[in-house]
């Protein structure tokens, strides 16, 4: 009960990390965060960057954290203004940080980076490679769009389907008109027939 | 086990009272030896593929100019040897598998193993390009063709089935068509029946059969479908049509006469339904016309089983491209 809320003190990432990866480097774990920084950076900077899927996906964790902490708490608080400082060695990059990448993404619901798996080059060495970008980039999509190309053989079947079921609609709705007017003129026929004969007597 | 085994002998035995009764090989997955006819017809095609490619004498080079990605490049090819699959081998692994069709100087649909010709330039075409018309009829009409093989392989010989032709490929259509002559004047298919049929299909896809292209002269092509009466019956207006040459396509054993192009192999088909086969007109006293018609999707294309569902529904209703009983109504038209 009187627990605190663990995730109104830290963010909750949006992606599923995995277990922590050494990155082997001859300067231990300074350099591995070196590499990290690096990055980070380069994914601020240029927000598509293609790399080995290790380093990717290692790297992806803390800039989802950082654009998380941006978003939640703003560029008047210290502790985020020194982990930005930390994680973005261009400093240029802090001031897009905070004026580009938070307004762009604090109404996303999913996680604000995306990574892809790319082909790795044959012959070439062996590390499986990625690609790591920033969601609302202005680059073209990677994957393929089937739902907005009209001409994809499976909408064409579909919105002929769909014209045809309007057809028949139409066509359904066209007999049950005439044969309602059919209706109403032998009504009205007849009608008129009574009206004439007592003219008639009438006369 | 033993209950297993015993199911299994009932669900056996169904199935052959059930082959009895209708004539379509619902559980043999097709017919293990090839018909003297066809195997003749294949020996034919074979030879004159060879004694094609042995006219073609000195080679000579041309310049392929591909245009698209990676990078354009100009690749020097043989001329009448090298196919725009060859030149898809020179760029990737992704290209030989991905690419369907290939675009010869940008607008004219070119097999992707039909020998080029000349210098020209050279688009690879696949199913998600930004304008998919060409490709799409392309593989209209190989469903069409491969629907003719389906059948072949299925029916029983005591159901006497004579392959009619298709019509042009009409994707608006919703169906792809096939008509057959059968001997039996009140066929009406069952179900099960259908989805053996549907099975033939996804069968044939899944051997990744290679689609070949052969243009032979009319005296050939009449050797060839000597057994066949309707294609020999078609063969004179279409050769009149085309300076004398024929266009025959073969997929594995199945030879059959199309204006072409066709996709690059039988791979290329997906998700398949044949859906009705509807009977249009007595031949005869005894055969009758049959039209048979079926959906499908290519390879990679998913769509969830409702809207696919109203694909297969309106794909029941008799298409109404020309029946092969009616005349033509333009001259220059000519069977797909």
């Amino acid at each position: 009960m009187n627990q605190a809320d663990v995730s109104k003190l830290m963010s909750q990432l949006r992606i599923a990390v995995k277990p922590h990866r050494n990155l082997r480097n001859p300067d231990g774990p300074e350099g591995r965060l070196l590499k990290l920084r690096k990055t980070v950076t380069a994914l601020v900077k240029h927000e598509r960057i293609e790399l080995y899927y290790n380093r990717a996906d290692e790297a992806r964790g803390y800039a989802e954290l950082l654009i998380s902490n941006a978003i939640r708490y703003g560029d008047r608080h210290k502790a985020t203004m020194e982990l930005a400082d930390y994680w973005l060695l261009e400093k240029q990059l802090v001031h897009k940080l905070f004026k580009v990448l938070v307004p762009r993404l604090e109404n996303c619901n999913f996680s604000y980076t995306r990574m892809y798996k790319a082909p790795r080059d044959y012959p070439g060495m062996y590390y499986r490679k990625s690609v790591l970008e920033l969601r609302g980039n202005p680059y073209p999509s990677l994957l393929p769009d089937y739902t907005n190309n009209r001409n994809l053989i499976h909408n064409v079947l579909l919105d002929e389907a769909r014209k045809d079921y309007r057809r028949e609609k139409l066509a359904e709705l066209a007999d049950k008109i005439a044969s309602e007017s059919a209706v109403n003129a032998e009504k009205v026929g007849s009608e008129g027939d009574a009206k004439e004969a007592e003219n008639v007597e009438k006369a | 086990m033993a209950g297993n085994k015993m199911l299994f002998q009932t669900v056996l035995n169904t199935l052959q009272r059930f082959n009895r009764l209708s004539n379509i090989r619902t559980y043999s997955t097709s017919k293990e030896t090839v018909s003297p006819a066809i195997a003749k017809r294949n020996e034919l095609f074979s030879e004159e593929q060879r004694r094609q490619k042995a006219a073609v004498g000195r080679v000579e080079k041309i310049e392929v100019r591909y245009l698209g990605l990676p990078e354009d490049v100009t690749l020097a090819m043989n001329a009448h040897i090298s196919t725009p699959y060859n030149c898809a081998q020179h760029l990737s692994d992704g290209h030989c598998k991905r690419s369907a069709l290939a675009l010869k100087d940008g607008n004219v649909p070119w097999d992707m193993h039909r020998p080029l010709t000349e210098s020209c330039t050279l688009q690879l075409l696949n199913f998600t390009v930004a304008d998919p018309h060409l490709i799409n009829k392309a593989f209209w009409r190989t469903c069409s063709f491969m629907l003719g093989a389906a059948l072949e392989n299925s029916f029983t010989d005591e159901a006497h089935l004579q392959l009619h032709s298709f019509p042009g490929p009409n994707i608006k259509s919703g169906s792809f068509v096939y008509d057959i002559v059968l001997q039996a004047q009140s066929w009406q298919p069952t179900k099960a029946e259908m989805r053996a049929l549907s099975a033939a299909m996804i069968r044939l896809a899944a051997k990744d059969l290679k689609i070949e292209r052969l243009d032979v002269n009319n005296e050939l092509a009449l050797e060839m479908f000597a057994d066949s009466r309707y294609k020999r019956e078609q063969l004179p207006s279409i050769a009149q049509q085309n300076q004398g040459r024929v266009t025959l396509y073969r997929m594995g054993t199945h030879i059959d006469i199309s204006r072409g192009p066709m996709v690059a192999s039988s791979r290329f088909l997906g998700k398949c339904t044949v859906a009705a086969a509807h009977k249009i007109a007595n031949e005869g006293d005894k055969d009758a016309l049959y039209r048979v018609q079926g959906v499908g999707l290519p390879a990679g294309f998913t769509l969830d089983h409702v809207s696919y569902g109203t694909l297969e529904e309106r794909a029941r209703k008799l298409n109404s491209a020309r029946l092969p009983n009616e005349p033509f109504e333009e001259q220059h038209q000519q069977i797909a």
